[in-house]
Formats: C-alpha cells, structure tokens, sequence
C-alpha cells in the first residue's frame, strides 16, 4: 500500500446467499479526501462501509489500512443506551471532560437535554447525540453510513462544516447518503 | 478503553437497570422465604432439604442474571463500536461478567449463607458454605453467559438449553460439597475442586464468547 493511503480497497466483493451485491470494487483515499459511496436501496452501501471498518469479512478482495489508524463509525444503529442521559452516553466512551464538549453541546442545540434520558429525545435528538460522540472522538477516518437522515436543516449544514473542518484538518471521510451534502468528494456508485 | 472505564461503564449500565440486578436477587429471596413455607414447621428434614433448594435457586437465577446480557450491546450497536476501536472483545466479556457477578452474584452468595444459618443455625457452616457460593455464582454466569452468546439472536432459551448439561457437573460437586460440610470432611478438597474449574473457564470462556459474538455481528 503507498505510505500516504489511509485506506485501500483490492478488488472487494462481497456475496450471501449466493446474490453477489458487489464485485471488483477497488478504491483509495488519502489524508484529507471524502468517498462518497452512491447506490439504490439493497444495493450493499452498509454492508461496504461494514466491510471497511472491518466489521463484515468480504468475500472476496482484501482491504488495507494505515497502520494505527483512528476510525469512528457511525452506521444505523446509534449506539446509545436509551435508559442512560445524555450526559451518562457521553461519559461511557470517557468524553466527559472533552475541551469541545460544551460548545458543541450548545451548537447541536443539547445544552439543556444533558440530563434527560436518551428515550426522551426525539429521533433527530438522538442522531444529534450520536453525531456529537463522533465528533469528540479524533478520528483519522470517519465512515458514516446515512448521517444526515433526521436531521434539521441546521444540524445538517453543522455536520456538513464539521466533516469540511475535519478533511481540511486532514481526516479521511467515507460515507453513504441519499440526501445530497455539498461536501466535495469522490463518487462511486454500486449500482 | 482502560479498563476501570469498561468496569465503570458496567457498572453504570447495570445499577441504572434496576429490574437487571435486583429482578435476580428479589427472586431468590422469594424462594428461599418461601422453601421452608412449603415444609411442615415440625419436619426434621428441613436442613437436609435445605442445601439442594439452595444450589438449585441459584442455578436458576444466574440463569435469569444473564438474560440477554449481551443482546442489548449486539441491539444497540455498542459491540460495533467496540470492535472498531481495537479494544479487546474478551476483555469486555469478562468485565462484564465480572459486574455482574460483583451486584447479583456476591449478594447472593452472602444470602446465601444467611438463609444458611437461619435454615441450620449453625455459623461455621455458614462460613464455610459463603465462598463455596462465590465460586459457584461465578461458575453458573460464566457458563450461562456461554449460552447466552450462542443464541444472541435467536433468544435465551436455546442457550439455556445448551448450557444446562455444563452445569450438571458442578451441581454434583456442590452435592459433595454439601456432606462435606454437614460431616467436616474433605472440605478445602472440594473448594479446591470447583475453584479449579472456576481458573480455568474465568479466562477461557470470555475469549471463547468474544469469538461468538464477533461471529454473530459478521
């Protein structure tokens, strides 16, 4: 792998129950670059983005990662425990005293839901409480899988200037939407 | 992730499931208080009966304990995370078996030896019965857990099933036990027994576990 990828992919495919979703898929992605990965419903959009963060073997194909590369996921399910607060899921990942907590709480508008159980907030709240867990972490490579489902017009334009903030500040960013973003990045489609 | 934040976030997510940890313990007691409700007052064959009641409750309450104790994690997303940030899996099995052993399984084994006295009056007996009970719960949740993590999707009760011959073994040494104490008779050499199972199985099932359920989230 050439020293300035964080991560390449050689010839991915990945196939259950004998339907192929996708085959000979090879990419890279450098410091700084976003790959926006395309595709119609079912077309394996997730299970790729599984695949990269190492989570789902592939069929086929191998992927490559900068050694001791930092990656923060954020898929479909949000990994909050609804019976906690805010504040207890932001202290489960040790965040608590994150020097940008406060100002980001007050952006993403949960300045005042700290302590308010996770079960309370509204689907979009949620999502905002995930995005803010993903934010504090430094990661050298973000893959989000659908972020901007459920956001407001305001929390999407912040994720959008966060995601700019982190390429410019050389972080790697992979994701998956149908909801167009602005952000300048490579395209591929599986479809 | 160091590790006294993993046991600190066990605990956490334990002690706010109040139903989780004190469903268990609430239960026991129930049994146990209502065992000797069952047997005539004036029945000499209450203490004999006594011991067997009480392994048997446990069996089932650890059973209970570990209830989908990885499901909500798998649910969640929290084991997809976890996997991502290259801590170790098995590590956090056994954290989180530690826990739970920690507020259900040294609650219940200190009453244990309470019911124990209350049931022989006899405080050495007590004594001697309280780490056999330590080991025991520790045993029965790992085993269960073991179970559990089989069936992470398909519900607890076919691991249940799958684990309850495993335990078949360790009811039989708690038996032997059980005479032991009564008759003062090769007591450390039965401790030593089931404490032999308990060092080898306290770092090989996690790591076991933590290879099912990385399977199960594949």
């Amino acid at each position: 792998m050439e020293s300035s990828y964080l991560i390449e992919a050689n010839n991915l495919a990945y196939k259950i129950n004998e339907v192929r979703l996708f085959t000979n898929f090879s990419f890279n992605l450098k410091a700084g670059e976003a790959l926006h990965i395309r595709g119609s419903n079912g077309s394996g959009k997730s299970t790729l983005i599984r695949i990269l963060c190492g989570i789902t073997p592939s069929s086929k194909g191998k992927v490559n990662k900068k050694d001791e590369l930092v990656c923060s996921y954020l898929g479909h399910k949000n990994a909050l425990k609804t019976y906690l607060s805010v504040r207890d899921n932001i202290s489960l990942l040790g965040l608590s005293d994150h020097e940008s907590l406060e100002s980001l709480l007050s952006l993403l508008d949960l300045s005042e839901k700290l302590d308010v159980i996770v079960a309370n907030l509204s689907f979009g709240q949620q999502k905002k409480v995930a995005l803010l867990r993903i934010f504090l972490t430094g990661a050298d490579l973000i893959l989000l899988d659908e972020p901007f489902v459920g956001l407001d017009s305001n929390s999407h334009d912040l994720l959008c200037k966060f995601l700019e903030k982190k390429l410019h500040a050389g972080s790697g960013l992979i994701y998956t939407s149908h909801i167009p973003t602005g952000i300048s990045s490579k395209d591929i489609s599986l479809d | 992730m160091n590790i006294l934040l993993l046991l600190k976030n066990e605990g956490l997510k334990l002690i706010k499931k109040t139903r989780a940890w004190l469903g268990p313990i609430l239960i026991f007691i129930l049994i146990m208080v209502a065992f000797p409700l069952t047997v005539e007052l004036t029945s000499n064959n209450l203490s004999d009966a006594f011991y067997p009641v009480l392994f048997i409750s446990i069996l089932l309450v650890m059973m209970l304990a570990t209830e989908g104790i990885f499901l909500e994690d798998y649910d969640d997303g929290t084991l997809e995370l976890f996997l991502i940030s290259k801590n170790s899996l098995s590590q956090w099995v056994f954290l989180k078996i530690f826990m739970h052993w920690l507020l259900i399984g040294v609650p219940i084994s200190l009453l244990g030896a309470f019911f124990n006295l209350g049931a022989n009056n006899d405080l050495s007996s007590s004594i001697m019965l309280f780490p056999a009970l330590l080991i025991a719960t520790y045993i029965f949740l790992i085993l269960f857990c073991f179970g559990n993590s089989l069936s992470l999707t398909k519900g607890s009760a076919l691991g249940t099933l799958i684990t309850l011959p495993l335990t078949l073994p360790i009811l039989v040494i708690l038996g032997k036990l059980n005479t032991a104490i009564i008759f003062n008779i090769n007591y450390f050499e039965f401790l030593i027994l089931i404490f032999g199972v308990l060092s080898i199985i306290i770092f090989a099932f996690p790591a076991i576990i933590s290879r099912i359920i990385k399977t199960h989230l594949e």
